[in-house]
């Protein structure tokens, strides 16, 4: 067992919950976003996919990482807003669009990436570029939170200053009352001239836009070339953590750092010698704990409303 | 308008599909005397494993003996694949090609069509129709070379070598298939070092590099300086840990320092060398066998580094390694050759004793 806090109260540990977290994070804000605004965006995983392959492309094209980012977030842009131009002015089922990008994602990206480089496992052969780690002057040279804040890649810190972003979004301006108007209660937002369209059709492309980021984070961040199916499951967490954090920006940050912790917590307990089957159910775990709590304390809710 | 974007959406994902899946059958035209292969990929090309090493092996036939080929991806949804096997199985193909997962299937779509042949490319399952001719790879035997290898490593006074005797693992699942390798690399380990630690950690999937290089993070952090990755596309992640990391990776399947050769040759060099499993070489064999009437069908053949089915990738990374380290594994193969060493399998073990093996090396 001590060995056990030994594991879980080291700055390493600290350190890699934050990284395995960022991408989530930046899914699951994109996800709370669509879902405020009632277009639910199940598609994160594949937009994340999609964004991955888009950054690895255009920066090895391009020779510059920045670029390389920005056309992550552009290609994750552009299937949001395929999506959202399906769902929204065709009608199509919220559900099965996202679906659709999803299956899209995982055939596509092979496809372009075998056109691209002949080879459909990886894009290893691509000179890619990789985003920068920076140091935080001052900060890192404070013991203990100088090993955990310091050092990380550059768009996890992106991903810190985002959550205040969609705190600052959602709550104090016009545009994020009317994205949260338009969730809870389209006719009355339509009642007072919002342009329900245009509202999700932001809403939508802000998602993609973030899981643009994630994906960026996966093939320019975390590893240095894209492989196929890289996203592993990522956009379905973010969904997940989006719903534990009753769509509240604080609740989806913590539950996406507590599916960042269970995760790194798999990796590291690994090496205690605790049985593999018994460490992967961890994040699952975690899951369905953190939704019995919120059931628990909606019915209570409920009960006291009666 | 809902069905129309249903029905668009539906075609883009078909073209894209099916533009994927389509390979090129342009190969001439039908000669009535021409040898005609068929290699039936349960899952999909490009896992710089045995699939795209079974093509390539398919290539060889195609360039080398002038046979009509065809590879065809069935995809990860096994309920296509025994339509795809009967169907190929009433073409006038002469040999068809496949594996794995397909073993059973294949065993009993042959007995139902005794005039066609078939070449299963990877299978531990003994039993094999007469007009099946199934081989398996020794991977314990290979791993037992990596084994040594990264022990030599680690107990060596090379660069990124440190003082801590500990070796890492990383396996995509907790399977007799994945701790086949895992038996052979302690054992391995082992030979050279009776004392030495080996952490080993799994995945539980093999398309996650993320969590592979997270994994090997973790593994360097803790004493390891040499890690053996047994995990496809997870296990990638691993190689991008050593370069972080300042620590070596041993690469599988493939000869994976090929890979980043040329985009990034840094990571190149900290892959000491790949246990490769010559799948291409053994299906370029067997049909060749086949041609001249030699081809022992009925039979499961188990080829390992005395067939040079298996072996350590010996690249120019591999070449720079000190030389009593290349004149030990040289020694320790000539010893598996000549059936000095016999290594140790986890088919037909039980979890239990995996798990022995597991606690024995913890450090």
């Amino acid at each position: 067992m001590n060995s056990f806090f030994d594991t879980i109260f080291t700055s390493d540990f600290v350190f890699s919950t934050i990284r395995v977290t960022t991408p989530i994070l930046f899914a699951a804000l994109g996800a709370l976003i669509s879902n405020k605004a009632g277009s639910p965006n199940i598609g994160l995983e594949g937009i994340m996919l999609m964004s991955a392959l888009g950054g690895v492309v255009f920066s090895a094209y391009t020779g510059s990482a920045f670029i390389g980012l920005l056309g992550a977030v552009l290609v994750g842009l552009i299937s949001a807003s395929i999506l959202a131009y399906f769902t929204l002015k065709l009608k199509t089922d919220v559900i099965l669009g996202g679906i659709a990008i999803n299956f899209f994602a995982d055939g596509g990206t092979i496809f372009l990436l075998y056109y691209l480089t002949g080879d459909k496992g990886t894009s290893s052969s691509l000179p890619s570029k990789v985003l920068p780690n920076i140091d935080l002057p001052i900060i890192q040279n404070i013991p203990v939170l100088g090993d955990i804040i310091s050092g990380h890649n550059i768009l996890t810190y992106v991903a810190i200053i985002l959550i205040i972003g969609v705190w600052y979004l959602l709550n104090k301006t016009a545009t994020g009352l009317r994205i949260k108007s338009v969730g809870e209660n389209e006719d009355a937002a339509k009642s007072v001239g919002v342009n329900i369209m245009k509202v999700r059709y932001l809403a939508m492309a802000l998602s993609g836009v973030f899981a643009g980021l994630g994906g960026a984070f996966l093939s320019m961040g975390y590893v240095s070339w894209f492989s196929r199916g890289m996203s592993a499951g990522r956009g379905w967490i973010a969904l997940a953590a989006e719903a534990m954090g009753r769509g509240t920006v604080l609740g989806t940050t913590l539950s996406s750092i507590l599916f960042g912790a269970a995760d790194a917590l798999s990796n590291t307990l690994q090496l205690l010698g605790i049985p593999s089957e018994l460490i992967s159910i961890i994040p699952y775990l975690a899951t369905v704990i953190g939704l019995l709590i919120y059931a628990i304390n909606n019915t209570k809710k409920r009960k006291l409303k009666e | 308008m809902k069905k129309t974007a249903l029905f668009v959406t539906v075609i883009l994902i078909l073209s894209l599909v099916l533009g994927a899946c389509s390979g090129d059958d342009t190969s001439g035209e039908d000669s009535k005397d021409e040898l005609k292969v068929a290699l039936l990929i349960p899952g999909t090309l490009g896992d710089k494993s045995f699939f795209d090493s079974a093509n390539a092996g398919l290539e060889l036939v195609k360039k080398e003996l002038g046979a009509k080929t065809k590879v065809i991806e069935m995809g990860t949804d096994s309920t296509k694949w025994e339509p795809t096997f009967v169907d190929v199985s009433e073409g006038d193909w002469d040999i068809i090609i496949s594996g794995n997962d397909t073993t059973e299937l294949m065993n009993e779509i042959a007995k139902e069509y005794p005039d066609k042949r078939y070449i299963n490319f990877d299978t531990f399952i003994e039993e094999t129709p007469d007009n099946v001719y199934s081989m398996f790879y020794s991977t314990n035997e290979v791993s037992y070379l990596a084994g040594a290898l990264a022990s030599l490593v680690t107990t060596s006074e090379m660069e990124l070598a440190n003082s801590e005797n500990t070796i890492g693992f990383l396996g995509g699942a907790d399977t007799p298939g994945i701790n086949d390798f895992l038996v052979g690399y302690i054992e391995g380990a082992q030979y050279v070092d009776p004392e030495i630690k080996v952490l080993v950690s799994y995945a539980g999937n093999f398309t996650d590099p993320a969590k592979g290089k997270e994994l090997g993070i973790v593994q360097y952090n803790s004493g390891v300086d040499i890690s053996f990755n047994v995990a496809g596309g997870t296990g990638l992640g691993l190689m991008d840990a050593a370069n972080e990391e300042d620590a070596y990776a041993i690469g599988v399947d493939s000869d994976q320092a090929m890979l980043f050769k040329d985009s990034d040759p840094e990571k190149a060099e900290r892959i000491v060398s790949s246990a490769v499993k010559r799948i291409d070489i053994a299906i370029f064999n067997a049909v060749e066998k086949h041609i001249a009437g030699e081809l022992e069908y009925g039979t499961h053949n188990e080829m390992g580094v005395a067939e040079e089915a298996v072996e350590l990738a010996k690249n120019e990374y591999y070449e720079e390694l000190p030389q009593e380290i290349k004149d030990r594994i040289k020694e320790i193969e000539e010893k598996i050759k000549s059936g000095e060493i016999t290594v140790g399998t986890a088919f037909g073990i039980s979890t239990e004793k995996i798990e022995e093996l597991r606690e024995s090396v913890r450090p």
